[in-house]
């Protein structure tokens, strides 16, 4: 199922959100950072490593930038281990929880969305800029970038996994 | 091994990690123009850092052979300096009357103590007995025998032969021998015990054996021994020519020659 998501949101990036940027360099999103971060907490580390793996991987064969998405997503990958462990509740996980805004809440949310946007974006503009004197400038935007996908991220688990729609089935 | 198990399975994940990055970022640099230019650039100085570091420690663990070969150069352009000077002196002297045959060993000393060497040319070209021989512009020998193209050659290394020389330009006058033990080491006879004889003095031709101009290197003082209660001290030479690696040499007479060994001659007057 992951595995679907995630190429489902690749195709979905490389043909129809590609140019899905109001402010230009100042909110390019990451659309399919929403799938990888619906890897469940308590996954293993592998799992959650070879899913950036293979998102960069999917990201760099659909959009034609070979290495860039699989640098990133192996580093969001890596960290995600970390950041499901750090911004755990004080009593931890449920074995049924998901990160979804009815699982988790909105406040836990945002900033897990947030934190592994700025990752995935910091790591973009480090290996799309390389040099350091681009870093710089690259850098507010890449900020602005991870604000604009946290913000996109949210729209879409509102829309896909809201809380009225849980109450709706129920 | 069990160990080395145990500390892979512990460090798994950052060790997949590490391998998924190392994957990444092998495609980065093979399509990243920047990424591929910069990285050759860092790797390129690093390397080249090691390399230069490599160098230094084999330079500096070859420095004793560099250093070897370096004296060995020095010991030959010193001797083509000294033949230099000792041309201009024969120069000067052909004017006084030395002349100069140049010609070429056939058989040098094997290191036995009676052994004569082999030269060319002969009596064809005016070798004649007696003349001295040099090789580099240091003292070699004197010719024993000429015949019609072949000379015999009487080396510093004879066992039975004394060659009267000088400690330093302006020192006393000795005779210097061989005694057939080693090539490299000349013995210094009769000196006696006041003579301010030093290592690292030379050793010159004095010229009264008539066989070679005055001055002419022969060898070093290697060692000074001086024994309690004896009159003569002990000195042992190392000679400047290299016995075993001579191949030209140089057949130096007076012209006047066979008026000087005539008045050389003990005369009869009381």
């Amino acid at each position: 199922m992951m595995a679907i998501r995630i190429i489902l949101m690749v195709v979905l990036q490389a043909l129809f959100l590609r140019d899905v940027s109001p402010f230009g360099i100042w909110t390019r999103p990451e659309w399919t950072l929403w799938a990888l971060l619906l890897v469940p907490p308590q996954s293993g580390p592998f799992y959650k490593l070879l899913c950036g793996f293979g998102m960069g991987l999917g990201l760099d064969i659909a959009l034609g930038t070979y290495g860039q998405h699989m640098v990133a997503g192996t580093m969001l990958g890596g960290a995600l281990p970390t950041l499901h462990r750090l911004l755990a509740p004080r009593e931890g996980y449920e074995v049924t929880d998901r990160p979804v805004l009815r699982d988790m809440g909105a406040g836990w949310l945002l900033g897990f969305l947030f934190a592994s946007a700025l990752v995935y974006h910091l790591t973009l503009m480090l290996v799309v800029e390389w040099y350091w004197h681009l870093f710089a400038g690259a850098l507010l935007p890449a900020i602005t970038s991870a604000c604009f996908t946290t913000a996109g991220c949210m729209v879409l688990h509102m829309a896909v996994y809201s809380p009225e729609r849980r109450k709706a089935s129920l | 091994m069990r160990n080395l198990w145990l500390l892979l399975q512990r460090n798994a994940f950052l060790l997949a990690f590490i391998a998924l990055m190392s994957v990444s970022l092998s495609v980065l640099f093979r399509n990243n123009g920047a990424a591929r230019s910069s990285w050759f650039q860092r790797t390129g100085a690093i390397s080249s850092a090691i390399e230069q570091q490599r160098s230094q420690w084999s330079n500096y663990l070859h420095l004793a052979e560099q250093n070897a070969t370096l004296a060995g150069e020095n010991a030959a352009l010193r001797s083509q300096l000294l033949s230099m000077e000792m041309d201009n002196v024969w120069k000067e002297d052909t004017l006084r009357g030395w002349t100069v045959l140049s010609g070429e060993l056939v058989k040098g000393p094997d290191g036995k103590p009676h052994t004569l060497s082999l030269a060319t040319p002969g009596q064809d070209v005016g070798v004649q007995p007696g003349m001295g021989v040099l090789s580099s512009g240091a003292a070699f020998g004197s010719v024993e025998e000429s015949g019609e193209t072949h000379s015999r050659i009487l080396t510093l290394l004879h066992a039975g032969a004394t060659w009267s020389c000088r400690i330093g330009r302006r020192g006393p006058v000795a005779s210097l021998g061989w005694d057939g033990v080693t090539l490299d080491r000349l013995q210094l006879k009769d000196v006696p015990r006041h003579v301010d004889a030093r290592q690292g003095d030379s050793i010159f031709t004095s010229g009264y054996d008539l066989r070679f101009p005055p001055d002419v290197p022969m060898g070093i003082i290697a060692s000074v021994e001086r024994h309690s209660g004896a009159d003569f001290i002990d000195v042992s030479v190392r000679p400047v020519v290299d016995f075993r690696a001579v191949r030209h040499v140089e057949f130096i007479e007076h012209r006047s020659d066979s008026e000087r060994v005539v008045l050389a001659q003990p005369s009869d007057l009381p």
